[in-house]
């Protein structure tokens, strides 16, 4: 299974979602951010050497609490990867650990849209707030001519009740309420993911429920 | 089906167009080939072929009365005919549709790196990028970067964006560099050196073309890769002289107040 974590605009807590629905899922995350890597990164080679011939995909493979396929930090990095090995190398993670998760950059251009064409299915990250709601149905869109199926979005970082069912309408898909929890913004950096951190907590549960949405 | 081609010559490839029409009354796939002796160059966009391209020929599906244009380039001689009918199928439109759908993950892939927007970053923004601005843009290149908007102007780039920027190299890298282990000399930096060493190569070649006799011109021509590259070489080295007029003009500005800035070193002892 390999599933793309997408949403339109950035900054809306796709890596921090990503991370910590690969935890509940026990898969690999794959940072596909070719131009601006979230994930933390490690010693050996990375995404942008897989896209460009210099390393394999599992050799990529950082292990921790989830295991991580870092992207590189540098731009001449984003610009040598060519997007068109994304498929093989994702596929390849596949074969060897099982479920991937991958990352996507935000905007639909060739480096957001190729991870949902190589996905089988996606999960969309949508702001609370009303303006960010149109660029997740443009992505929304572009996931459906790539085939890649919508098996849920999250409304992330919610502090108030928001309008879940006109967002579930707009999109497409039944919606998710993550709420703000400064344990979900840490788990990143900290690599401590919210389901293992603060398990009792309404963060862990609506992460475990997105990842219950994804088919086996 | 009907096809007629046409094929010209440039430089050492070959330019092949064909049309091809269904005159049946069902919609049909057709597959066309090349009978060129040489690998086929497909069109490109993003750097991907486009949809129904392999290395030998297109495979095309076309409705009643359909006419559909192709070209390619291939690094051969001409043949005649250049193309030929390889096989022609009707298909139903269900069928058709299940050979769409069946396009795997890496088809899709191939269709949003041709159809989407490029994600390169700018080779502007790349770190270290004024050395390889030896060379001629690609074409595929130029493109990518022209939809960057935000860039200030690539053109721009080419011509006196470069030279501020080599200029201000120049006169930053001495206040980064002028530490007591290396000596002012040295503090221009390996930057500037490759641009005048790749500007110095290029006046060498125009040098070769001023006034040369036919044998020298040939090997030169062909250096540049045709009569295009050495328009294309004419241009840069033009542009080079402005860019190098510029940096002149500029160095001779920071020398002059270089010389006339004065620390009063001991003043300042005598204060400390």
């Amino acid at each position: 299974m390999i599933l793309a974590v997408a949403g339109g605009k950035g900054g809306v807590g796709k890596t921090t979602l990503a991370y910590n629905v690969a935890a509940a899922l026990d898969a690999v995350v794959v940072d596909a951010d070719l131009g601006m890597a979230d994930l933390p990164d490690g010693r050996g080679p990375d995404l942008h050497d897989v896209l460009a011939g210099a390393a394999a995909p599992t050799e990529a493979l950082r292990p921790g609490p989830v295991d991580i396929v870092p992207c590189g930090r540098t731009l001449a990095g984003a610009r040598a990867a060519d997007l068109t090995r994304l498929a093989e190398a994702v596929a390849a993670v596949e074969r060897e650990f099982g479920t991937v998760v991958v990352d996507c950059p935000a905007g639909r251009r060739a480096d957001a849209g190729v991870p949902l064409a190589v996905a089988d299915a996606c999960l969309l990250v949508v702001s609370p707030r009303a303006f960010a709601l149109a660029d997740a149905i443009r992505t929304r869109e572009l996931a459906r001519e790539l085939d890649a199926g919508l098996v849920g979005c999250a409304v992330n970082r919610v502090t108030e009740p928001p309008p879940v069912d006109p967002i579930g309408d707009a999109l497409g898909a039944p919606a998710e309420v993550v709420p703000a929890d400064p344990r979900v913004g840490r788990s990143v950096a900290t690599e401590r993911p919210v389901t293992t951190a603060a398990p009792e907590s309404e963060a862990a549960a609506a992460v475990r429920a997105l990842a219950r949405r994804v088919p086996e | 089906m009907e096809l007629d081609w046409s094929v010209d010559r440039e430089g050492d490839a070959s330019l092949v167009g064909f049309r091809v029409r269904n005159d049946g009354a069902v919609p049909r796939r057709v597959r066309i080939e090349s009978r060129l002796n040489g690998p086929l160059l497909p069109p490109r966009r993003g750097g991907v072929p486009e949809a129904g391209w392999d290395a030998a020929g297109v495979t095309a599906v076309l409705d009643p009365g359909e006419r559909t244009a192709f070209g390619f380039a291939a690094l051969a001689d001409p043949v005649d005919p250049p193309v030929e009918i390889a096989n022609v199928e009707p298909v139903s439109s269900d069928a058709d549709e299940a050979h769409e759908t069946a396009a795997g993950g890496t088809d899709l892939a191939r269709a949003a790196v041709r159809d989407l927007e490029s994600y390169r970053p700018p080779r502007a923004a790349v770190d270290g990028a004024e050395g390889r601005h030896g060379t001629p843009d690609a074409g595929g290149d130029a493109g990518a970067s022209g939809s960057d908007g935000h860039l200030p102007g690539r053109e721009d780039a080419e011509g006196d964006g470069d030279a501020e920027r080599v200029a201000a190299r120049v006169e930053r890298d001495p206040d980064q560099s002028a530490t007591p282990e290396s000596p002012r000399g040295s503090a221009a930096g390996g930057g500037v050196d490759a641009w005048f060493a790749a500007v110095e190569a290029r006046i060498e070649r125009a040098e070769r073309l001023t006034d040369a006799d036919l044998a020298a011109t040939t090997t030169v021509v062909e250096e540049v890769d045709g009569l295009d590259g050495a328009g294309a070489l004419d241009e840069r080295v033009a542009a080079d002289a402005e860019r190098l007029r510029a940096v002149r003009d500029r160095a001779a500005a920071l020398a002059d107040r270089a010389e006339e800035s004065e620390i009063p070193v001991e003043a300042l002892e005598a204060l400390a």
